[in-house]
Formats: C-alpha cells, sequence, structure tokens
C-alpha cells in the first residue's frame, strides 16, 4: 500500500503542477482516472469513476479569480476512493470534495505566502540575475509539486477517516484568514504600479476606469477599447497641434 | 526618477523564430511563482529572460527593462504569448519603458477575459465532453481522445499567437514611427484607465460585520459601505498602499500589515 500511495502522490505533484503549468490537462479527473486506476490495478472503475468527475468539475472553472475546490486533489482522492473503496464513484465524489475543498484553502495560503519572495525577484531583477529569476521560479514548482504529493499521499495511505481528522485539526481562523489577506493583497502590486504610473494630469483616467467597472459593470475588454478611444483622440489631437515642442522636455529626457 | 528610456537605442534585429519558440515553450511556466502580490510577474519575466537577453546589450538597460518586467502581471495563461510577442517586438525597438508597460497592462486584461470564453466556456466543455463520454463506456480512448482534442488547440494558438504578436508589434511600431513622446502620453492614458478598472475587480476585500441594533441588524458592508460607493475598501485600500510606499514604507511591510489585518480582523469577525 505505502508504494502505491507514494505514486499515487507523485501523480498528484506533476497534475498539480500541471494545473498552473504547462497546462496539458493531463491533471483532469479523466486523465487521472486511468492513472489511479493503473496503480492500484482496476482500469475500469478507474477510468469510468474519472469520467463520472470530470463531468462533476467542468463546470467548476477558475474564471477570474473564483476558486473552485482543487480539481488535482478531487480527481486523485475520488478516484482512489471509488477503486479501495469499492464506492459508487457518485459516493467517491462526496467524500473527495471535502478534501478539495480544504486543499484549495491550503492552495491560498501558498500563493500568499509567495508573495514576500516577489521582493527577492526585484532584487535580483536590478542586478540583472537571471539565474536567480530562474532559480526562483523553478523551486517554485518544485514547491508545488511537494505540496500536491503530500495532500494526496496522507487520504491513500492512512484511509480517508483519519486524513479527516488531520484536515478538521487545521486551524482554519489562521487559514481563512490568510485567504482574505491573499484577497486585498493586489492593491500592493497595483500601488506598486500606481507609485511609477501616476501623473497629477492622468489621476482623472484612473478614477473614470474604476467608475467603468463599480459603477457600469464594464468588463476590463470594453474598459480596455474605451481607453484606446481617448489615447488616439488625444494622440491626433496633440498631432495637430502647431508644433510647440518644448525644449526644456527635450533635456528632462537625460540625454 | 529614472529616465524611462533605454540608453542603448540602437533598433538591431536580434530576434529570430527561434527565440520565439523557445520564449513560447518557457511560457507553460508563468503561473510557477504564481502568487496574490505580483500574480504571474515573476514567471511572465522568466518566459522572456531570453529574448531580454539578446536585445538588451547594456547591463543598464537589461536592469531596467527587468525590474518593469516584474510589476503586476496577469493575463489567461493560454494567450499570454500574443502580449509576449507584442512586448519584445516593443522592446527590440527600444521603445520607451512607460510605453512598454501601458501596452502590456492595457492588453493583459481584456485577454483574460476572451481567454475564459474560450477555454473554460468552449474548449475544455467540448475536449472532456467528448473524452468523458468514451471513458464511460469503459474505454482507456477517453482521456487521450480529450488530450488529443485539447492540446491540439492549446499548442497551435500558444505557439502561433507568440508570432502573430510579434509581427503585429513590429508592424505597429513601423507605423507609429514618429512621435514617440506623444504615444507614450496616450498609452499612459489607456493604462491608467485599465489599472482603475483591476483595482475595482481584482480586489477582494469586504466586510463581514453585521451590527445588531436592539431588533434592527445593519450588515455594514451591504447597508452602509456598498450605499456609499460599491468597491469602496478595494480603491481605499490600494490609495493607503500607494501613500505608505510614497512615504518610502518598504513593500515587504506592506505585506506583513495586509496579513495581519486578514488574520486577525477575521479572528473578531470584521472581514
Amino acid at each position: 500500500m505505502f508504494l502505491q500511495a507514494l505514486l499515487i502522490a507523485i501523480w498528484a505533484g506533476i497534475a498539480g503542477i500541471d494545473l498552473f503549468n504547462g497546462l496539458t490537462h493531463i491533471h483532469r479527473p479523466v486523465v487521472t482516472g486511468l492513472v489511479v486506476g493503473l496503480i492500484l490495478g482496476d482500469v475500469t472503475t478507474g477510468i469510468i469513476a474519472g469520467a463520472t468527475l470530470e463531468l462533476v468539475w467542468m463546470g467548476m472553472v477558475p474564471l477570474a479569480g473564483a476558486q473552485p475546490p482543487n480539481v488535482v486533489i478531487g480527481g486523485v482522492i475520488g478516484t482512489s476512493i471509488a477503486i479501495l473503496a469499492n464506492q459508487d464513484p457518485n459516493v467517491a465524489i462526496g467524500i473527495a470534495v471535502p478534501f478539495a475543498v480544504a486543499a484549495q484553502a491550503m492552495v491560498t495560503l501558498l500563493f500568499t505566502i509567495m508573495s514576500p519572495v516577489m521582493h527577492k525577484a526585484d532584487e535580483y531583477a536590478e542586478k540583472t540575475n537571471l539565474k536567480g529569476i530562474e532559480k526562483i521560479n523553478y523551486l517554485a514548482i518544485l514547491g508545488l509539486f511537494l505540496f500536491y504529493a503530500v495532500i494526496a499521499f496522507l487520504p491513500v495511505y492512512l484511509g480517508a477517516e483519519s486524513a479527516q481528522t488531520i484536515v478538521e485539526a487545521l486551524p482554519t481562523w489562521l487559514i481563512e484568514g490568510l485567504g482574505v489577506a491573499g484577497g486585498m493583497m493586489p492593491a500592493i502590486g497595483f500601488a506598486m504600479l500606481l507609485k511609477i504610473m501616476l501623473k497629477k494630469e492622468q489621476v482623472g483616467f484612473l478614477i473614470l476606469g474604476f467608475i467603468l467597472v463599480t459603477y457600469l459593470k464594464l468588463p476590463i475588454l470594453a474598459v480596455a477599447l474605451i481607453g484606446v478611444s481617448i489615447a488616439m483622440y488625444d494622440y491626433f489631437n496633440q498631432k495637430n497641434k502647431p508644433n510647440k515642442e518644448e525644449k526644456k522636455e527635450e533635456y528632462a529626457d537625460g540625454i | 526618477m529614472e529616465s524611462n528610456l533605454y540608453e542603448d537605442r540602437s533598433k538591431e534585429k536580434v530576434i529570430t523564430k527561434r527565440d520565439l519558440d523557445k520564449m513560447a515553450w518557457r511560457s507553460l511556466l508563468l503561473q510557477a511563482s504564481f502568487n496574490y502580490e505580483r500574480m504571474q510577474a515573476c514567471g511572465w519575466l522568466y518566459s522572456l529572460l531570453p529574448g531580454l537577453k539578446k536585445i538588451h546589450k547594456n547591463k543598464n538597460d537589461l536592469s531596467k527593462s527587468m525590474k518593469m518586467h516584474m510589476e503586476f502581471f496577469n493575463t489567461h495563461p493560454f494567450l499570454v504569448t500574443f502580449i509576449m510577442g507584442i512586448v519584445i517586438a516593443m522592446e527590440e525597438a527600444k521603445e520607451s519603458i512607460d510605453t512598454i508597460r501601458n501596452i502590456k497592462i492595457a492588453t493583459m486584461g481584456p485577454l483574460g477575459g476572451i481567454g475564459d470564453a474560450l477555454f473554460w466556456l468552449t474548449l475544455l466543455p467540448i475536449a472532456a465532453g467528448v473524452g468523458a463520454s468514451i471513458s464511460l463506456e469503459g474505454s482507456i480512448a477517453g482521456p487521450f481522445v480529450f488530450l488529443l482534442i485539447f492540446n491540439i488547440v492549446h499548442f497551435a494558438l500558444r505557439f502561433g499567437l507568440m508570432r502573430y504578436g510579434y509581427n503585429t508589434g513590429v508592424s505597429a511600431i513601423t507605423k507609429l514611427k514618429e512621435n514617440t513622446k506623444l504615444i507614450s502620453r496616450a498609452a499612459g492614458i489607456l493604462g491608467l484607465l485599465v489599472v482603475g478598472g483591476l483595482i475595482a475587480s481584482y480586489i477582494n476585500f469586504n466586510l463581514t460585520a453585521v451590527i445588531h441594533a436592539g431588533k434592527a441588524t445593519v450588515d455594514v458592508q451591504k447597508d452602509l459601505l456598498d450605499k456609499i460607493m460599491p468597491n469602496i475598501l478595494p480603491l481605499g485600500y490600494t490609495l493607503i498602499m500607494y501613500k505608505l510606499l510614497k512615504k518610502g514604507r518598504s513593500p515587504i511591510l506592506l505585506i506583513g500589515i495586509t496579513v495581519l489585518i486578514g488574520i486577525l480582523g477575521h479572528l473578531i469577525g470584521i472581514v
């Protein structure tokens, strides 16, 4: 059993990477069912369970920031339980979904923890340390692999009940609190952008973009096209002005 | 204030088809270091490195370029190569850093929406639906059919869009050769407008507190804040962070503050 659990954990790690990187979609339950079936020696049950889970997760897609229950963990644990406990796939779904939800909360945690690392990356960028930037990304991939492998290993090896106890023992206030912090964190990224971009005479456009989404609920594509219209108008307006190039600006370019 | 122009402005053609393919392969790791503060920025920079290294022989220029590409970035992971192509063409033409940043910001949001519709709502359901229906009959072919349909479209777009984006960028730049200053100003308008929209759509910050006053209950978010202005907290929090950065506070400190607010606020039941 240990070896089988280990193999399933390795698959979960690979699938976990594919969920965000590569995106060949070998992480979908329809594929995971076949692989887990091969590992546990019951391919037919695996394939059918995987396909059943696939149909469940098909409607749960990561649209603009909304996080569905984790499809990798849901697929791996769902198909494993369907085979190991000889359960009907639909029952396996019921057992797998709580794990998938817990796993997604942990992913939130991971994305929050990775934020401070970006400042190390800033240093590397400043010093043109290409190897450093590459290292951060490769290590992050390794981290993703281990993260998914461990989460998948426990329920398969210990059995769902024991694993459930571990999940329940996690400090939810901490994980949920970090999730809240994660939701606020893009504000720091935008603030850093604004520090560079914001010019007094253009503040109005920032407000306008905010209003278009907040009150008119326009999609970003519409906002961008409005931006293009204004930008084009501004460009031709400026271009057709009699040329009064300020000499002062010529020097300000630091040439 | 650093100059936003590259020191070495020789417009050499150095990017080959092979370089474009190399970057398209790397773009598979766009979300390796995904995080909430910069989202895909570090993976985005990683993907561009082969091109940037070739374009910027001058160390200061390379440093400027890399720093700019470490700024907040988020788009659709399947369509990202289109933006990469445009950006590499602009880097090669030594456009001003501000203009490159603004074009990058203006394209990343809309592609997100287009990609969602194209992949999550169209390609995935079709491919997975076909694959799963074959599997449900107990046939081993299901997963393979699914992977084949999905990835033919996926990789054709990923590599095709890289070249298409690059060629689009090159031809647009030759058309707009004249007045870079005006272009940069117009692009600034576009960039700020989109950032305003992103603030309203990307930041999740709502209060959950409910005040009980006798028989009346007041949901602070719905009954109070949203009545003043929806998204008032995301906007306010961004502006506070902006002020703190302007004062020279370090971004790491801001992360710490944010984590504290999240955890403590959640403990006492405000957020």
